[in-house]
């Protein structure tokens, strides 16, 4: 896995975005109406996959879609592969190159699933002449060829979700911005979902974000944890684990408490570093009002 | 007197003329609606009827009468009637489809190049089916023909002489209706991919907005210019610039309060701009026969659309708009 981080920072450098990641963000601030969505957040990402975690209402959807260029941020500075993402020409260019699975996405009636990666390949400004290609390799890619030609309102949940992930990766992204992808499948589906994002992440900046640690564990290279609009922690999944375990040496030898039945009763190092890290901000901030922003090897 | 000849010897014959010099009594009427008429006098009953409306409405009465022949013939009226309006708006429908593809075809035709082996559509047509979809389908299209079809039927069945300026009246906000429609996370199922998409945001907003005018501005003009008319109204082509000022404004006001909102505060302006002053002319100055103030709301039109100026302001708006849409161009790229 240390090999994987280290590949992942000479790619960086060898794209010559050393100075800024291909997705940089600074003191990004989102409001839904009265509530603090994103609260001044800093991230700077380069390619690989990143996993964004954190609970309900942590901020995941809201940051995911300012990437996107859906939502608008209230304050701050969002740059995508060296575009200023707030003019119109520069915001154009970025949106061609980026790749997004929303979290709950619709479809016309009647599309099949080639229309409808087609259709997202006309939005993206694929070259007309390359778009039948394209469509046919991004259905391929997620295992859907088979079913090119079914309607999307005869496939399953988890089927409707894959077709979402070919729409999102037919124009090649250099940025791939996908929302609970794991949502909906199957546990096999799952294990060929990582293989695919590992793949694409040896090229693209992969941002997933997800509830299923597994998922982290197994296929990013970088970890972001979110809560109450901040990002709590960055680090990769190893170092995440290893939280974990400093966690469970502090408290050896104490009473068994409440949380380390909850460490016992989630699966692996990974999820147990995820719970660890969460008490500790919670805690944190329970005592001194601006919770202080851990960091990990990552950074 | 009629009776006693019909049923006479001599009888219709098989071969005996439709306008005969007889007539269909009220009793004859009856039994022919229990279907106690012999085979022969009923056939020539019923060739004599489709000939003479007198006795036509003789019959009818004397059938509506028998309830079981009057429950029929309310279930066949309901399905002839329900298949022709399934035809007539399909009909319609279709043809305003095949104009708008027709319209937007031309201009996608040059440049992109076709690509058929992958695709089962032609690639422009499904470009062009894609673009301007959503604006088509739906609930706003069966609105604008059910007003269209509603207008000819009650200007020309009912004869209700106010068709016309209503129509006009109702006319510029169907197209800011159209837009509010077709476009936006409300909308639009497929509007939070497109929204992250060089060609999802104020393109595709445009583009759609084109094809609700590229329906509504001919088949609402037609239809106004086929309604009799009423006068003093303004001619049936007057609300062209007003329709088409409303629908950019309500775009640009959209890139301040969302477009849902803007096409509700568009119309409602509009609505009380042009209903307020004639309820508030209404019991001096009726106009109408009925309690409908025809007169009265065509002189409002005439007002508001009649003539240079008036022309000239609203051409003015549009430009205004059309400018403003310009000017919040970034915001409207992603709403």
């Amino acid at each position: 896995m240390n090999a994987t981080h280290e590949s992942t920072d000479t790619m960086t450098a060898k794209t010559g975005t050393a100075k800024t990641g291909t997705v940089h963000v600074s003191g990004l601030t989102v409001r839904h109406r009265r509530t603090v969505a994103l609260d001044g957040i800093d991230l700077d990402l380069g390619p690989g996959v990143h996993g964004l975690l954190g609970p309900n209402g942590a901020g995941k959807t809201s940051l995911i879609r300012v990437l996107a260029t859906v939502s608008r941020p209230a304050a701050g500075r969002v740059t995508l592969l060296g575009h200023e993402c707030t003019v119109h020409p520069e915001l154009t260019a970025a949106r061609r190159r980026i790749g997004y699975l929303p979290q709950d996405f619709g479809y016309y009636p009647g599309f099949t699933v080639r229309d409808f990666v087609a259709y997202v390949a006309w939005l993206k400004q694929v070259p007309g002449d390359a778009a039948g290609a394209a469509v046919e390799r991004a259905v391929a890619r997620v295992g859907l060829t088979d079913r090119i030609d079914a309607k999307l309102k005869t496939l399953s949940g988890g089927t409707v979700r894959r077709a979402g992930l070919a729409q999102a990766i037919v124009n090649d992204p250099d940025v791939l911005l996908l929302d609970e992808p794991t949502a909906g499948l199957d546990p096999e589906q799952r294990v060929a979902f990582r293989e695919l994002v590992r793949e694409l992440g040896e090229e693209a900046t992969v941002l997933v974000s997800t509830h299923l640690v597994e998922d982290v564990a197994v296929a990013c290279t970088g970890v972001t944890l979110l809560e109450g609009g901040r990002v709590v922690y960055r680090g990769t999944p190893e170092s995440l684990a290893a939280e974990a375990e400093t966690e469970a040496e502090a408290e050896a030898g104490r009473a068994v408490t409440t949380a380390a039945v909850a460490g016992a009763l989630s699966g692996g190092p990974v999820e147990r570093g995820y719970l660890a890290v969460l008490r500790d901000h919670r805690a944190a901030a329970s005592v001194t009002a601006p919770p202080a922003s851990r960091t990990g090897a990552h950074r | 007197m009629t009776g006693e000849r019909f049923e006479g010897s001599e009888g219709p014959g098989v071969f005996a003329p439709a306008r005969a010099a007889w007539h269909v009594d009220v009793a004859v009427g009856a039994r022919y609606a229990e279907g106690t008429l012999s085979e022969p006098e009923a056939w020539s009953l019923e060739m004599h009827v489709e000939g003479c409306s007198r006795c036509a409405a003789t019959v009818s009465v004397a059938v509506r009468a028998t309830a079981p022949a009057g429950a029929v013939l309310e279930e066949v009226r309901g399905a002839v009637l329900g298949g022709v309006r399934e035809a007539v708006l399909g009909g319609v429908r279709e043809a305003a489809l095949e104009e708008v593809r027709g319209a937007l075809l031309a201009d996608v035709l040059e440049g992109a190049a076709p690509q058929r082996p992958t695709t089962p559509l032609p690639q422009h047509l499904a470009r062009v089916l894609w673009a301007a979809g959503p604006a088509l389908r739906g609930s706003w299209l069966i609105a604008l023909l059910v007003v269209c079809v509603g207008a000819v039927v009650l200007g020309y069945g009912a004869g209700f002489a106010g068709t016309r300026p209503l129509l006009l009246a109702l006319a510029p906000v169907l197209p800011v209706a159209g837009v509010a429609f077709s476009y936006g996370p409300h909308a639009d199922p497929m509007y939070e991919i497109g929204a992250a998409s060089p060609s999802g945001g104020l393109r595709l907003l445009l583009t759609r907005s084109a094809a609700v005018l590229g329906v509504s501005l001919p088949l609402l003009t037609a239809v106004s210019a086929l309604l009799p008319d009423a006068p003093g109204l303004p001619a049936a082509p007057a609300w062209l610039l007003p329709g088409l000022a409303l629908t950019l404004g309500a775009l640009a006001l959209g890139s301040y309060v969302g477009s849902r909102t803007a096409a509700g505060v568009v119309s409602a302006g509009w609505a009380s701009a042009v209903l307020l002053p004639v309820l508030a002319a209404q019991p001096g100055d009726g106009g109408g026969a009925g309690t409908f103030p025809v007169a009265a709301l065509a002189g409002q039109l005439a007002r508001y659309l009649s003539g240079g100026p008036a022309q000239s302001a609203w051409a003015a708006a549009a430009l205004l708009g059309a400018a403003l849409v310009l000017v919040r161009r970034g915001r409207l790229e992603n709403l």
